[in-house]
């Protein structure tokens, strides 16, 4: 009675970890007992665990993701740096915002990852090209949000601090940024999502390390166990980092206006 | 005057906008009369005039319509085929408890990864054809079709869904008379996101181990250094992204007229 109760509370959370392993499970058994395996073309959980065991516990997988990491981090730092102050000055100022709004909007909505080749031809295999194309991935999305936020602050409130004798300054820390926060918070997982696209397109295209260096050696040579791991690792520094953000929204910013989730 | 300044402040907002990119460009075709750049520089650079004068050699020489005519097709049967399976599972997911959480960690790992890095695996599965980029598109498109058709499902009126039912509606009749409608804003919001997914995997698929597209065309360009080349392809890649999003969009804010002011996302 204790364990269908228990069962019954966390529902949601048993069918999960249930469809994941059961998927898991099927994989494993259709290659060992249904199908042969041909390791050039597929590969099975058991494989990929051992490789996963190899390339992330001993092996070099670490430093593959801490050099992606690091153009990672250049780009999107700068993107923050640029795109929210640009983004502020386009909602406060209106024609400022009106000026450059069709610009930055043509940019945003056309696939900047076309510019790869060019960027890495212009600027080299390494560090510096990957983090300008994180930056140009995702720069856009903290100029808009950060604009949306400001421009959807509340007259009332900015018409009550004026009121009461604040200046500028008050004005900026104690009603715009609070209020903008959110949207700059939800604009940053967007940024995340870009940014990661754009260090593994830079990566797949000419590199000569770092995670998706790894992923495309690893295909290309047919190390497919290794190439899951890698793609493993991945994806659980995405989730970890996206869950993240979404963590953050929710306790920097509780009263988050509504959003689409994607 | 006073005609001339009215006609200014009508129109502020596209005068700003507009005058500001012709601007830019003008600079750009200017820029290497007003300072001659050096020859290392002169090597990746190029002027708009240029660039408009490589697009139509291309055209003449009927390159870009066979490149174009390859990308769209991968474009088409990838989002084609997301559509076909991201709207009925969004659908059903939403009606069902059960198998929402089922799929979900699977919806949520997936949408958090770039699915770009699925891409060699996709050359090594599907070859170096068309249909390794058509996968691509497809894993790209789908999630932002899933989870919109989703969340439409979820914000269905409750009441509504009872009214009909105590009607004696049965499932397939509430998601036909409420549910379905009441998604269209939701399901067109991310078939916008999914359209730039879905450029996003052609363009992304045609750089590696491809012999045709406009994404081809791009990466072939860059390492030869015809930028003006480079240039043209990416000019089309954005005109066309631009048309078909601000379409979307406007069959959006049709839709949806009632819904707060967001942000835009691309």
């Amino acid at each position: 009675m204790k364990l269908k109760q228990f069962f019954a509370e966390h529902r949601r959370l048993w069918l999960g970890l249930g469809s994941v392993l059961f998927v898991l499970v099927a994989w494993e058994a259709l290659l060992t007992y249904v199908f042969p395996l041909n390791p050039f073309f597929f590969t099975k959980p058991s494989l990929i665990a051992v490789a996963f065991k190899e390339q992330v516990i001993y092996g070099a997988l670490w430093g593959d993701l801490a050099v992606s990491s690091k153009a990672f981090l250049w780009g999107f730092s700068f993107a923050i740096l640029v795109g929210i102050p640009l983004g502020a000055v386009m909602g406060w100022r209106r024609k400022a915002g009106y000026t450059l709004d069709p610009f930055f909007t043509a940019l945003y909505a056309s696939p900047l990852v076309a510019l790869a080749p060019l960027i890495i031809v212009v600027f080299g295999v390494g560090l510096f090209a990957k983090s300008v194309l994180v930056f140009a991935l995702s720069v856009f999305p903290f100029i808009f949000n950060t604009f949306a936020g400001v421009r959807s602050t509340d007259r009332l409130l900015i018409n009550v601090v004026r009121s009461f004798g604040g200046g500028e300054k008050d004005l900026y820390l104690k009603v715009i940024f609070p209020s903008t926060l959110p949207y700059i918070i939800a604009g940053a997982r967007i940024a995340l999502g870009r940014g990661l696209v754009g260090i593994i397109v830079g990566e797949f295209y000419a590199a000569s390390e770092g995670i998706g260096y790894a992923i495309s050696r690893f295909g290309d040579t047919y190390r497919l166990p290794e190439m899951f791991a890698a793609i493993f690792l991945l994806m659980i520094a995405a989730v970890a980092l996206t869950e993240g953000m979404r963590k953050l929204e929710d306790v920097l910013a509780p009263w988050k206006p509504s959003q689409e989730r994607r | 005057m006073k005609r001339l300044a009215n006609f200014y402040t009508e129109r502020e907002q596209s005068i700003l906008g507009g005058g500001f990119i012709l601007l830019l460009i003008l600079l750009w075709e200017l820029m290497p009369r007003l300072v001659p750049p050096s020859k290392g520089f002169s090597l990746f650079f190029t002027t708009p005039w240029k660039v408009v004068e490589a697009a139509y050699q291309l055209f003449v020489e009927n390159k870009i319509q066979e490149h174009f005519y390859v990308s769209s097709i991968e474009f088409l049967a990838g989002l084609g085929l997301a559509i076909v399976v991201g709207l009925p599972l969004g659908l059903l997911t939403g009606r069902s408890r059960n198998l929402d959480a089922m799929v979900d960690p699977f919806v949520t790992i997936f949408n958090a990864t770039p699915r770009l890095i699925f891409l060699p695996l996709f050359i090594l599965w599907f070859g170096i054809g068309i249909w390794s980029k058509i996968m691509i598109v497809f894993i790209g498109a789908v999630f932002p079709l899933l989870i919109n058709t989703y969340e439409g499902v979820k914000n269905v009126d409750r009441v509504l869904v009872n009214v009909v039912r105590s009607f004696g509606a049965n499932e397939w009749q509430i998601m036909k008379i409420v549910v379905l409608p009441n998604s269209v804003p939701y399901i067109v919001a991310g078939l916008r996101l999914a359209i730039g997914r879905a450029i996003l995997g052609v363009v992304v698929g045609e750089f590696f181990g491809a012999s045709k597209g406009l994404g081809f065309l791009i990466a072939t360009a860059a390492t030869n250094y015809k930028v003006d080349v480079v240039f043209a392809g990416v000019a089309i890649f954005m005109g066309l992204s631009l048309i078909l999003t601000m379409a979307v969009k406007k069959i959006e804010s049709n839709l949806s007229r009632w819904r707060p002011e967001e942000a835009k996302t691309f």
